[in-house]
């Protein structure tokens, strides 16, 4: 995947010189953090890793990694930031990252992947008997931002990414995500950080969890409608001054399911070349990993499956699964 | 006036913090020598004083009315020279078209640039409870044009650096908070609410607005470990360890009905402001229609975090009797209970 995405990337980052502007500056890093100036923290090193990872920019991915590597617990989590070992909710992302190495030979980080996978597995959202005051189905599990509590949308996404990432797309716990993610879409498209009505009142979608949703869901079928209103949420509200956060990950969103507008590269690069608060390494590796279309290794790790034959195959957005 | 002193939270590396008194000036019986959080007797109960003021407009002169409420509440400014005041907005999940769900810019402005005429280092701070993209709700909210106008430095809570605090109300389970740095590094900190309903806790004002003082990272988006923990309970315990805090309440227009996120506008055109949040609260229940000792929330902080008896609480510029405009709850029999009994007068 990489190798693939730099060759194609090299030539069209000579149109896209912000690109190779956010890569130097990831790359130069020291703190990846959520603003300029700030502390490590583990979100945006993954990230950055993977945003370095898709640009074919491997040894400094691979120095990402090896320092994601160090804020791994002995239990395979990884907490928000250095010093902070829970909670773990950043656990996927880190193994996203590492996968994202996973096809060098030796593989560094193998171990740590393996770890924060069993992680993952282990751990799961509080779940209770579905409640007629809220509209998702409660008793789903997915994954919760801090162990105990329940499970919502981004911490879901996340983590089913990381599990198809590492060839689990068929795994019960990955399925059953998956039905919590649909369910947890808004009836009239997108979906907020994880409510859908409460009381009998539908809430209000937005945009970045919309988009992470829908990169989770890359490749799923939906009798109910609700992806495919999902990307028209997408659609229509995605625009040139979308803030960055939400823009990268609507187009990631967009992308997981072919969807990319013509005008996303004139948009990223305008996100790009805000400053202030906007410039943080957090965002900057994501409006990088957005530029990937396709090829954003949040969503081409996922479409890629490991057989039982051991060979990896594509998987084509649509697939039902 | 208020007595009541919260401990400022105990850190190793946190700086040294001004003590509450040396920011409030006037009457009232202070308890001197409190090392920590304690219960006070309900003898020795303070009173506190709200200074509520009407007909007050966003495009009006509220920076006048907020100063007026400061100095009426007892705050000296004298002691603010240089000190850092934390602006606590709401911004839990903003959106362009419900301005009610959050916290008007024009307040921030008008709040700012009172710390900042005495000579306040002056930050804005929230950790936005339901949207991840803190610049999409600063811009959806309409207060990054705001902030940047006046150069008015944002401090995202939600992913700050984080220093342990032991919980000094006790009435959850949680053993204490992770605050974010620009929390425990100010010297006063200013709830800055909307005044909305909560459908499942009656109304949110300036205690439940500190839920937004909390990181994301450490809690999440929402914050569910505080609902598994129970919302009361941690609305008491979050205020009960927070250090030093008053509130200015924008209740220009506020929300009724579906709140805290899905309600209708309720224009009122107060401005609320006091140095006792219990006592801010209790008032602005009561505007609004509700009975202060039936939200629970509210039980807990009486004579704890400070009075929300009526008698104890000393009202400047107008009395909360002639601005009340009892607000439209949901028709759930949990939050009709909490109304106030028939045949309390309002105008």
């Amino acid at each position: 995947m990489k190798i693939r995405a730099r060759d194609r990337f090299a030539a069209e980052r000579r149109d896209m010189p912000w690109i190779d502007d956010i890569l130097k500056r990831l790359a130069a890093e020291t703190a990846w953090s959520y603003r300029a100036g700030g502390t490590l923290a583990a979100e945006p090193l993954s990230l950055a890793a993977l945003a370095l990872a898709g640009h074919g920019h491997i040894a400094d991915s691979r120095r990402a990694c090896q320092r994601l590597a160090s804020l791994a617990n002995a239990d395979g989590s990884v907490g928000p930031k250095l010093g902070e070992p829970a909670p773990g909710w950043p656990t996927g992302l880190a193994v996203l990252a590492w996968t994202a190495l996973a096809n060098k030979t030796p593989d560094p980080f193998a171990d740590f992947s393996k770890r924060g996978v069993a992680w993952l597995l282990a751990s799961s959202g509080e779940t209770s008997p579905r409640n007629a005051d809220i509209g998702h189905d409660s008793s789903l599990r997915g994954w919760p931002w801090v162990q105990g509590t329940h499970s919502w949308i981004e911490p879901t996404a996340i983590n089913v990414l990381a599990l198809k990432a590492t060839g689990r797309n068929e795994h019960p716990r990955t399925r059953e995500a998956v039905r919590l993610l649909i369910d947890r879409l808004l009836p009239e498209g997108g979906c907020n950080y994880g409510n859908t009505t409460v009381f009998g009142q539908a809430l209000r979608p937005h945009l970045e969890p919309s988009g992470l949703a829908l990169a989770a869901l890359t490749g799923e079928g939906d009798a109910s409608g609700r992806i495919e209103r999902t990307i028209a949420y997408l659609e229509q509200t995605l625009n040139r001054e979308t803030t960055s956060l939400s823009l990268a990950y609507g187009l990631i969103g967009l992308a997981a399911h072919d969807r990319t507008p013509r005008v996303a590269e004139a948009w990223l690069e305008s996100a790009a070349g805000r400053g202030g608060r906007e410039a943080a390494p957090y965002k900057q590796a994501l409006l990088a990993l957005a530029a990937l279309k396709g090829e954003c290794p949040l969503i081409a790790l996922s479409r890629t499956l490991v057989g039982s034959d051991g060979c990896q195959q594509r998987r084509s957005p649509g697939t039902h699964s | 006036m208020t007595t009541h002193i919260p401990a400022a939270p105990h850190s190793a590396d946190s700086p040294p913090t001004l003590d509450r008194r040396a920011l409030l000036v006037g009457g009232g019986a202070v308890v001197a020598g409190l090392g920590g959080y304690q219960l006070l007797k309900p003898l020795w109960q303070p009173h506190s004083s709200v200074f509520i003021a009407k007909g007050q407009r966003y495009d009006g002169p509220i920076e006048q009315t907020i100063l007026d409420g400061l100095l009426a509440g007892g705050l000296d400014p004298r002691a603010l020279a240089g000190r850092k005041v934390l602006l606590k907005v709401n911004l839990v999940e903003p959106t362009r078209t419900a301005p009610q769900v959050t916290t008007h810019p024009a307040m921030v402005l008008a709040t700012a640039e009172v710390f900042r005429r005495w000579g306040a280092q002056v930050v804005v701070g929230e950790a936005s409870g339901h949207m991840r993209d803190t610049e999409m709700a600063l811009v959806e909210s309409g207060m990054a044009p705001a902030l940047d106008s006046a150069g008015l430095e944002f401090v995202d809570l939600n992913y700050e650096d984080v220093a342990w605090v032991k919980n000094a109300g006790r009435t959850s389970k949680l053993d204490g908070f992770y605050l974010p740095r620009p929390v425990m590094e100010a010297d006063l900190i200013v709830s800055m609410p909307k005044l909305k309903t909560h459908h499942w806790v009656g109304l949110t004002v300036s205690l439940k607005n500190m839920y937004g003082v909390l990181p994301g990272i450490k809690y999440g988006w929402p914050k569910n470990v505080l609902h598994h923990a129970g919302i009361p309970q941690t609305v008491f315990d979050i205020n009960a360890s927070l250090p030093k805090t008053i509130a200015v309440v924008d209740g220009i227009v506020g929300m009724e009905g579906d709140g805290p996120i899905m309600g209708s506008p309720k224009k009122l055109g107060l401005i609320v402001v006091g140095t006792n949040l219990a006592a801010v609260d209790a008032t602005c229940a009561r505007i609004i229609g509700l009975d202060p000792a039936r939200v629970n929330y509210l039980q807990l902080s009486a004579d704890r975090i400070g009075p929300i008896a009526e008698g104890r609480i000393a009202q400047r510029g107008e009395d909360w009797r002639q601005v009340a405009s009892p607000f439209v709850l949901l028709d759930r029999p949990e939050l009709q209970r909490l109304r106030l009994a028939p045949g309390v007068c309002v105008s």
